[in-house]
This record gives C-alpha cells, sequence and structure tokens, in this order.
C-alpha cells in the first residue's frame, strides 16, 4: 500500500494588521499625551505635609529660581501684564476652568510672588498651589 | 507588422513592510515622552485682596498667623508647624460660614515661599480661606 504524503502547509504569522494596531496604539498615545509647557523652566517645588492629588488645568503660572513669570511657558515682565492677559483668558471661562496652577521656585521671597498671587486672584482665578508631598520623618 | 505583443501590465504596490516598524518606534517615542505625573498641592481659597474687606475682617477676632524669619506665631505666641495644624483642627473651620473661616497670614517680605507654602497648605488643608495681610505702600 502506497502511503499518501501529508501536504505541508507553510506556516505565517498574518502581520497584515500589525500596521493598523500600531498606529492606533500611536493615535491613543498622541490624544493622551499632555506635553509639558514648563520645559526648561527652572524651579525646585516646595514641599509641604498637607498636599493632595490635584487636578491638571490649563493654565499654569510659573514663577523661576530667578523671579521670572511664565504663563503657560510664556515669561511676562510683570505682575501686572500677567493679570491683564489672565483676565483676558479668563473672561468666558467658569467653574474649574478658572482653576490657575501657581508653580514657584521654594526660595523666591514673599514680596515677588505675593503680587502674582495677587494677580491671578484679581483676574479672576482660583489659585492652585503645586508642590511636593513632604515625606513624615 | 503584426505586432501582437501585448503590454505586460506591471502590478503597483506600496511598500507596507516597514509601516509597523515606523508605527512601533513612534510609539516607543510616545511611552519614553509621556509622563504619568500626578499634580500634588492645594486649592487655596484667597479673598479678592479689596482692603475693605481686609479691615472688616480684622476687627472680628480672626485667628492670626505671624511668619518672622524662621519662626510661626498663631496670634502673636510661638508654636511649631504641628502645633499649628492642631490648633487650626481643633477651630473646625469646615463647619463654619465663610465669613468665619478666614485665618490671616501675615509674613514679612523676605519669607521664601517654602515657609509660605508649608503654612498656606496647613491652612486650606484644614478648611480655612486665607486672608493675606500685605504692608501698604509708604508705611
Amino acid at each position: 500500500m502506497k502511503r499518501r504524503k501529508k501536504q505541508r502547509t507553510p506556516i505565517t504569522v498574518p502581520t497584515a494588521s500589525m500596521g493598523d494596531i500600531a498606529f492606533l496604539l500611536t493615535i491613543f498615545f498622541m490624544v493622551c499625551s499632555n506635553f509639558a509647557k514648563e520645559n526648561g523652566i527652572l524651579f525646585t517645588p516646595p514641599k509641604a505635609m498637607d498636599v493632595a492629588t490635584v487636578a491638571d488645568s490649563s493654565l499654569s503660572v510659573a514663577m523661576d529660581v530667578d523671579g521670572v513669570i511664565y504663563l503657560n511657558g510664556q515669561a511676562f515682565s510683570g505682575a501686572d501684564e500677567l493679570e491683564s492677559s489672565l483676565e483676558a483668558t479668563l473672561k468666558d471661562k467658569t467653574g474649574d476652568d478658572r482653576n490657575v496652577l501657581f508653580k514657584c521656585d521654594e526660595m523666591i521671597e514673599k514680596r515677588a510672588f505675593s503680587p502674582v498671587l495677587d494677580a491671578i486672584v484679581k483676574a479672576g482665578g482660583v489659585v492652585i498651589a503645586i508642590g511636593e508631598k513632604k515625606p513624615v520623618k | 507588422m503584426g505586432l501582437d505583443r501585448r503590454k505586460k501590465k506591471r502590478e503597483t504596490e506600496v511598500p507596507t513592510d516597514s509601516l509597523s516598524d515606523v508605527a512601533f518606534l513612534l510609539i516607543i517615542f510616545f511611552i519614553l515622552t509621556t509622563s504619568i505625573q500626578r499634580l500634588a498641592g492645594f486649592k487655596t481659597e484667597l479673598p479678592s485682596g479689596e482692603k475693605t474687606q481686609a479691615k472688616t475682617q480684622q476687627t472680628e477676632k480672626t485667628p492670626t498667623v505671624a511668619l518672622n524669619g524662621g519662626a510661626i506665631t498663631l496670634d502673636d505666641k510661638g508654636i511649631t508647624m504641628d502645633e499649628l495644624r492642631e490648633r487650626l483642627a481643633g477651630l473646625k473651620l469646615e463647619t463654619k460660614s465663610n465669613n468665619e473661616r478666614v485665618i490671616l497670614l501675615d509674613a514679612e517680605g523676605s519669607i521664601n515661599y517654602q515657609q509660605y507654602f508649608e503654612v498656606m497648605a496647613c491652612i486650606s488643608s484644614v478648611g480655612g480661606v486665607i486672608g493675606i495681610l500685605t504692608e501698604e505702600e509708604g508705611k
């Protein structure tokens, strides 16, 4: 009796949809990524025990080690200029959209940061002070 | 001439072999650059800074936290940060109305943000509204 030879079927991994999957993942990351606005702004955040997780906001005011004021990464010459710019930005905003993240270097003196806090409040913003959790000793 | 040569149709194909490689490289880029960082901080309740408001609030018995150099005082009595937290928690500010929740914060111009931030965080955590005392010009 003659035995029939089994036909070998070539084994291939289907990779046709791999590119589609990869691009879907890329789109996911592109949509979810939140690019840092304060890249290049040097500041050491203050630390406190009484901090909690806060929601991110589209508005961020920062003060670097040299006391330069930034609104979403754009430098301002003073608190007055910041106030008028913030006022225009916050004009149509309500509720949590008025939250303004305030990031300031730990060594900045009150005489420098106080006018900035005032400017945010006068412009109609709600200050969310950003810092780090201080480890319990 | 009986040229019956048929034109050979060339099959056109877009090379997609390296497409997935490019896409995966992009994914790796996004994975590396995305920062899954949770912001830590606190929401402050700062009055609008109107002088009249500050003056009416000051007439009542409003707790005042002062920062002088490295020292913290609550109503002119020296206190540590832990004691301040306990004392302010004891006031049960969360149950009170907005005007009664005001804690005045008085600090020298030379106080750095680190010290100020700690005290502000402490006041905010117990439900206090921070009233910033500022020196008037010319005084």
